[in-house]
This record gives C-alpha cells, structure tokens and sequence, in this order.
C-alpha cells in the first residue's frame, strides 16, 4: 500500500509569553491513500496544532524544531512559498471547526467559490458544487452571505470550498463540534461519502469516538502531542493496548455499560516545555512503573498496531479481567 | 516599587515628558524667571536671549515666565472639565446600561444629538452663550466630551451586567447602588481611566482652538492656544513668540496621546483588539 | 429579498437621523433664546431700526408660545429662509443700511462661500485618505515587528497631538518667509483660476489633513490587525491564497467598516477645523463667515451655520451607516451599536 502522507517525528513549538509550549512532541503517523483515519484526543493534546502543521498553516510564533510530513514523499518544509500555496490549493481540503466564521463575512458564497475556482460568479459550475454537497436550492444559497446560512449549511459550504479542486487529502478539524446534533450525522455522512466520491484521503480530528467508530478505517489516539496508539479502528477500539487509549474510550460517553458511570481520567493532560523523556500519560496511569517514568517508550508493532507504551506486550497478553482491574501488580 | 510600563518605551517617553511639562507649569513661574507683566522687561521683540530666554513681546515682556504659565492654564483647563465629564459619564453611562428601557433610549437620544454638531462649533455655540472665558471652554469641553465617555460607560457597563457574579448578586438581593459601586465600578474603572486620559488630549485641543480663535481664555489669562494667537500677529519679525508656545502645546497632547496608547495596553486589553 | 431589507434598514436610519436633526434644532433654537436680552436685538443687533424688529415680530410670531415660534422658525428654515446677516457695514453707516431688510439673506452669504470649504474639506479629506488608509494597512501587514509598531504609534500620536493652528502658524511662517512655490492667501475660486487657487488651497489642506491622516492610519492598523486574526483568513491562507489576493480579496473589505465610521467622525472635525484653517490662511469660506459672526455676535449667522453643519455632519453620517450596510451586509441585521 502506498503512504500518501507521512508524519515522522514532528515536533512543533510555540512561543509565548509564558515561555516555550511545545504541542507536538515528536508525533508520528503513516496515512495511506484514500485511507479515512479518526485522529482523537483531550484538548491539548496536539490534535489542531497536527492538522494545521501539515499545511503549515500555523501561526507565526509557533515553529517546526524537529521532524518532517512527507506528502507523496516530497516534504512540505522543501516547498518555497509558491509551491506552498500550490500545494495547499490543488492538493489539500480544510474544513474547520466553525464554518460560519470560517467563511468571508462580506462576500456571498458564490464568489468565494468562483475565487477558488477561478471562475466567473456566473458561471454555471459553480450551481454543481453547491449540488455536489448537498445542498437545495443553490441558487439561493449561492447568493447569500455567510450570516445568513445556517450552521449545517455553512458546513456543507465550507466543504464545497474545501473539495472544489479535487484535492488529495481531506482535513477536518473538529467539523461537527459546533453544530447542532440533528445534524451532526448528516455532515458526517455527507464528509465520508467524499473518499467513495473523489477517491480523496481523510483524517477527522475529533474528540468524538463514536464518529471515528462509525466511519473511520483507522483511528489514531494523540496524547501530549505524540500519537501513542494507531491502528485499524475496529482492532483499537475492542481492545486498546494504550491505557490511555483504553482510559480515553471509557471516559467517551455512550462507553458506559447501562446503568454504570462514565469513568473520568484523574489528572490533566501534560504542559510541555521541551522533549518529554518519560511516557508523558505516566502521573495518571493506572498501569505505570519505574521505568515508564525514566525512559519515553518507542512505538512498537503490536498486535497488528503501533503503540507508545512499555506494557503494551503484556496487556496485548494478559486476560481480559486483567485489564479491567488495570492494577499496577505486574512489574 | 514596581515600574510602570515594563519595556514599553514610548509609554515612559510620555510619562517623563508629562513630569517635565507639570514641573514647569507648576514649580516653574515662582522660579525667578522675570516679571511677566513687566512692560519693557527688555527690548521688543527681541530674539531669545540671556535674561529672557524666550524672548520678548511687542510690549518688551519676557516671554518665559508667560509660556510657563500657559503650560499650567493648559492643563488645568484641560484635566478640571474631563474630571467633571468622568464624574458624569460614569453615573450617566452606569445606569444607562444598567437600568436600560426609556432612560437608557432617551441617553442615547441625547447622545446622538450632543455628536451631530462638529466639536468646534458647538464650542462656538456654547461660547456664544456664555460668553468667551472659562466658564464658556469649561461648558463647551464638558458637552463635547461626555457623549462618547457615557457610549464607552454604557458599553462596558452592558458587557460586565451580564456576567454571573453581578447577576448573582442581584438575585441575593444587593441595592442598586451597591450592585454599581462595588459590583460594576471597579470593573469598568480601567476603561474609564482610558477614555479619561484620551479625553484629556481632546480637550487640550478645544481649549487652545478655542482660545487661538479669541474664543477662549481673555487677557489678562493666558493659555498655550491664546499665547500662540498672540504670536501669530508677529509671526515674521518674531516667529519664536508663537511658535515656542505651539511648540509645548504640541508636546503636550502628543504625551498625553501616547500616555493613553499605553493605559489601554495595559489596563484595557480588550479594547485594543476590538472595534473602536 | 436582501435589497429590501437593505432599504428598510436605510429608511430606520434616515428617520433615526431626522429625529436627531430635531433634536439639533430645538438645541440651537432654545440655545439663541438663552442669549441674554430681547430676541430682536439678539439677531438684529442693537442698533436695528424699529421697523425691522416689527417685521421681525411677526415673521416669526415672537408674542406667541415658544413651541408655535418654534415651527414657525423651522419651517422658515427648511424653506431655505435663514434669516437675515447683520449688516456689515453696521458701525460705520449705522441705521441707514439696515432699512432694506432683504439685504443679504442668510443663505445667499452661505452659498457664495460655500464653495471653498467644500473645496477644502475635500482636498483635506482625499489627502488623509490617500496618505493614512495606505500607511494604516502597512503598518497593520507588518505589525509583527515591534519597530514598525512603535514608530506607527508614535507617529499617529504626534499626528493627532499637533493642533492644526499651530501646524498652520508653522506654515505660514515657513512659507511667507522663503518663496517655496505655495502661497499664504491669495484664494481665487477653483472657476477662475485653478493653478493660483491649488497655490493657495495646498497649505490648509495640508494643515487640516494632518490629523485625520493620523487618525485613518491609526483605524485602519487596528482594523487590520483585528481581520488578520479573524478565522477566515486562516482559511483562506489554508487554501493557498496569496498575500495579496488575501489583502485584497478579504482584509481590505472587512478592514474597510472601521474606516469608514471614523471617515465621518473626520468629516466633522473637518467642518470644524475648517474655520481655523481658513482664518490662517484667508480662505474666504463657510467657517471664516461663522467665526467672524460669533466675533459680531450676528446670533442669526451663528444659529444658521451651526445647524448647517450639523445637517451636513448628520448626512454624513448617515451615508457611512448607508455604506456600512453594504460592506458588511451583517449590519443590517445586528443593527448599529
């Protein structure tokens, strides 16, 4: 299979006035095309800051310290400002979290189109992009402002803005979160049938398990800006080798067995201010040792997945009862 | 002590010129710098020199000791009205925003009317009125400042009314003018202090653009603006009688301005990213 | 749909500015009859022959109610019948020029001074515009560096802290000193003679434009760091725009509504600081005249002109609402703070 998209080792600073902040602590992550992969996490965790990185569209006080993306094994750190935007235009499709404001406040949708496409505003093309995603009545919503849609529609906009160029790799960050949740399945749907559509790849950056659960082929779990577990979403989620990642699946809400409680993880995600030379989930782990606080463990293939943890083996072994308990008897 | 302005340059630029302008126009005139009165001090409308450092007048006074003195008018000019419009403003914008309903429209009725006329010639209407001096500057600076100070009350006011603690508050019971003293002035304070200092600069303008135009403070009181009208007769034998003058009063709104950049940096944060 | 929308949003504000105008002239009117002494001898001057003050009287009702004098002076006034100037001459001819009351109509003196402060406002406003707004987006485009944001803060400061008489008096030394091309006075109307009326029309402009090109690039910087923070523009550099179809496309446009609010504030400082620049340098204008009546104490000019700068300020404003609205079209529907 071959990699469209590789993420090795990235690491990425900010600064601040609280001094450095480091989001993304040498994260990697392998994405084949037209692979849907779920990217899930705790705010904090690196999951934007991921997304953004990989069109180097961060803001001008962070920085790249360590690591590379490869997109079709060319890295994005190589190109030059044009190839940048050459890049971003043809290959990449951003859909973020709040549509509305993600749109031009003072131009009609129709010409934020046509600006992409590179077309006159009345044009025809430009009614069957807004078809393309659903949306009735274009001619209508190609003439409003941004103000005047609402939510559900401003997204399936920004998707249309996202997708008009036939784009490779689709990234969403967030893309349902500030929507209503009548119609957070339907923006899901219409999002995952795009791959089948346009044979693009996609990664959902998302807090929302059950989505990734649904739709995802694989899911990747982020935690103090490094991807501590990945593989295929149906392996991961049945039995997650990272207790974080198992942590994070039963504190999701809908995990919980019915009548039980929705099982919180003590503690907070880590502040990073350099390279984290422990496991960085070790103060709120169930499972942690000695070493886990003296050595950051490497990814390893586990059971058919690559995970960041020195128990991995024997929890990917141990019983299931075992796992439940997660007691800290082993060493 | 703590310094203020931590490597904000330009805001202690305008700090230390401030300090300067006040210790002239305060401590200066009892300085012995000369008579300002004394008609034949020197020669007319002599050049800076020795013994009358900023020259003389066409009546041989010695200018010095009369731009000192007009530093100190100025300011006191400037700052007594914007204390008077605060002291309003605050209790007119407060309730505005806070009551809200006919009082808080018929504010901003008014408002809009005080706005409609241009700042200097509702500066000649009022002075027209009362006639030229200081009760006619104090007036018209008064009028024309407070429409903007009770826009910026009212607004801050409605923007912090609604916040939990001051809706909690209300709810257990607290007076009204309780809930304004203690709940809401404190939290708009930095906003009015803001306004207040760029307030200071737009009345120094009036004053003097009153004054310049004869409008202003009369003889035997002198002000930067009336000293600079003064010159301007001169102007080509003696262009130092207006233009030193010209020269504080530049100074002057240009600390105060600068001062006020950096209130807002610091105490208005806020303010400084949003629409003004 | 939105064009009507757009129209009612436009009558709102029109009928919002009617109703401030009213109040403008009730201010005004009940401000002449504060003036101490008798309303005849406060617009005719004292020395007005007895027959002028009973035309007077019963032009405008004086022994009825003040809210029936009150209409009665409106109407008059939106007739376009502002009253009559005192006599210019009064001092020395005394009564006698007087007798005709017809002399000089308010609005007749108005209309033939008019065109120089129009000139004026105008010169000075295009030049703010075309120094401040572009200076403004520089600063705003390269506010990362801490020298171009404190040199702009600095200049902007200075910009608004030199009052325009002493920029002006500055001037006129300069100029009437060392033969530099332009002239201190000797205005000829635009009609005339344009290259003697540039000569003499550059140095106010410049001298009322100083603060409003402060002004505009200050707004325009602020208005630009703000855009550049909004969401959408990191949309549209996610979706490889360029700099400049970003600035044109997005910044400019959304950075525009700030702008335009504080091109009618300028306006107004304009009409005011237009009496200044005249009075320096003998431009025979509209704020000359005003200002030269308040000196006479010809209330009628006084009440005259106040209320035609504030029509024109309100116009003003109204036409920046108008604009907003079609800038940003979310105006119509969050209203005017």
């Amino acid at each position: 299979m071959k990699s469209l998209l590789r993420i090795e080792k990235i690491a990425v600073e900010y600064a601040t006035e609280g001094g450095r902040l480091r989001a993304l602590d040498g994260a990697t992550l392998t994405v084949a095309a037209g692979e849907t992969v779920g990217i899930v996490g705790e705010s904090g965790s690196g999951k934007s800051t991921l997304a953004l990185t990989i069109g180097r569209v961060l803001p001008a006080y962070a920085r790249r310290v360590a690591g590379d993306i490869l997109f079709d094994e060319q890295s994005v750190f190589a190109h030059s400002d044009s190839e940048l935007r050459a890049f971003r235009r043809d290959e990449l499709g951003f859909i973020f979290q709040n549509p509305v404001s993600a749109l031009d406040p003072t131009m009609r949708v129709k010409y934020q189109l046509a600006h992409i496409l590179d077309l006159k505003s009345s044009d025809p093309a430009i009614m069957s992009h807004l078809e393309r995603v659903g949306l009735k009545d274009v001619e209508r919503v190609a003439n409003r402002f941004p103000h005047e849609l609402s939510g559900g529609m401003a997204q399936r906009v920004v998707i249309a803005l996202a997708i008009a160029r036939g784009p490779r790799l689709l990234i969403a960050d967030e893309p349902t979160s500030s929507l209503d949740s009548t119609i957070r399945d339907q923006i899901l749907e219409l999002l995952f049938s795009l791959p089948a559509q346009t044979g693009a790849t996609l990664l959902l950056f998302t807090h929302d398990l059950r989505s990734v659960a649904k739709y995802c082929d694989r899911v990747a779990v982020m935690y103090g800006g490094d991807v501590i577990e990945n593989g295929l979403a149906e392996a991961v989620f049945s039995r997650p080798l990272h207790p974080y990642a198992d942590a994070l699946l039963k504190a999701a809400p809908g995990a919980e067995a019915i009548g039980g409680k929705i099982e919180a993880i003590p503690g907070r995600p880590p502040i990073l201010r350099e390279r984290s030379e422990r496991c960085p989930f070790a103060p709120r782990c169930t499972w942690v040792v000695d070493l886990c606080r003296k050595q950051r463990p490497a990814s390893e293939i586990i059971a058919g997945r690559l995970v960041s943890c020195h128990r991995a083996e024997e929890r990917a072994t141990a019983a299931p009862a075992q796992l439940v308990k997660g007691a800290n008897n082993a060493s | 002590m703590r310094i203020p302005f931590q490597g904000d340059f330009l805001s202690r630029l305008a700090v230390v010129l401030l300090a300067i302008l006040l210790l002239l126009g305060f401590v200066g005139p009892s300085l012995p710098v000369g008579d300002p009165a004394a008609i034949a001090f020197g020669p007319r409308l002599s050049p800076p020199a020795p013994g009358w450092l900023m020259g003389t007048d066409n009546l041989g006074r010695t200018m010095l000791p009369r731009v000192l003195q007009g530093i100190r008018i100025t300011f006191v000019l400037a700052t007594a009205p914007v204390l008077i419009t605060s002291v309003l403003a605050v209790v007119i914008g407060m309730l505005a925003g806070y009551l809200g309903g006919w009082f808080d429209e018929l504010v901003a009725r008014l408002a809009d009317v005080l706005f409609a006329f241009p700042s200097l010639l509702l500066g000649l209407i009022l002075v027209a009125i009362m006639g030229p001096g200081v009760r006619g500057i104090t007036a018209a600076i008064i009028l024309i400042t407070l429409p903007l100070m009770v826009r910026v009350v009212r607004a801050t006011t409605l923007s912090i009314a609604s916040r939990d603690y001051v809706a909690a508050s209300r709810v257990s019971g607290a007076s009204l003018p309780r809930l304004l003293l203690v709940h809401l002035l404190p939290n708009i304070a930095g906003a009015v202090v803001v306004q207040a200092t760029f307030t200071i600069s737009v009345s120094m303008l009036i004053e003097s653009g009153l004054s310049f135009l004869g409008i202003g403070v009369q003889p035997p009181v002198a002000s930067l603006g009336s000293l600079v009208q003064n010159g301007s007769v001169y102007l080509v034998q003696a262009p130092w009688l207006a233009l030193a003058p010209g020269f504080f009063l530049a100074v002057a709104i240009f600390s105060v301005n600068l001062l006020g950049d950096g209130l807002r940096d610091r105490l208005d944060p806020l303010e400084a990213h949003g629409l003004k | 749909m939105s064009y009507l929308r757009l129209f009612r949003f436009a009558i709102e504000r029109l009928a919002s500015a009617l109703l401030t105008l009213l109040g403008v002239s009730i201010l005004v009117f009940t401000a002449i009859h504060l003036i101490p002494g008798s309303y005849e001898a406060v617009m005719l001057g004292p020395q007005a022959p007895e027959a002028a003050r009973e035309r007077l009287r019963e032009k405008y009702g004086l022994d009825d109610p003040l809210p029936q004098q009150y209409m009665r002076w409106l109407l008059a006034f939106l007739g376009g019948d502002m009253g009559i100037a005192l006599c210019r001459s009064q001092q020395s001819i005394g009564q006698q020029a007087c007798e005709n009351a017809d002399q000089a109509p308010i609005i007749a003196e108005f209309a033939r001074r008019a065109p120089a402060t129009i000139q004026l406002a105008f010169m000075a406003a295009g030049m703010a515009n075309l120094v401040g707004i572009p200076l403004g987006i520089l600063a705003g485009l390269s506010a990362g560096s801490r020298g171009v944001r404190g040199t702009s803060r600095a200049i902007s400061a200075l910009g608004m802290g030199i009052p325009s008489f002493v920029l002006g008096t500055l001037f006129v030394y300069v100029f009437s000193v060392h033969d530099l091309g332009l002239t201190v006075g000797g205005y000829v109307p635009l009609s005339e003679d344009p290259e003697t009326n540039l000569r003499a029309m550059v140095l106010p402009a410049i001298t009322l434009s100083v603060f409003g090109t402060a002004l505009f690039a200050r707004t325009t910087r602020d208005a630009v760091l703000t855009v550049l923070a909004e969401p959408y523009i990191m949309a549209a550099v996610a979706r490889g725009e360029s700099p400049g179809q970003i600035v044109r496309r997005h910044v400019l446009r959304n950075a525009a509504i700030p702008v335009v609010t504080v091109s009618a504030v300028n306006m107004g400082y304009l009409l005011g600081g237009a009496a200044i620049a005249e009075l320096l340098f003998s431009v025979p204008g509209f704020g000359w005249y005003v200002l030269a009546a308040i000196h006479k104490r010809d209330y009628a000019v006084v009440q005259a002109g106040v209320l035609v700068a504030a029509v024109a300020f309100v116009g003003v404003n109204l036409l920046a609402d108008l604009a907003y609205a079609i800038i940003d079209p979310r105006t119509i529907r969050r209203g005017l703070g």
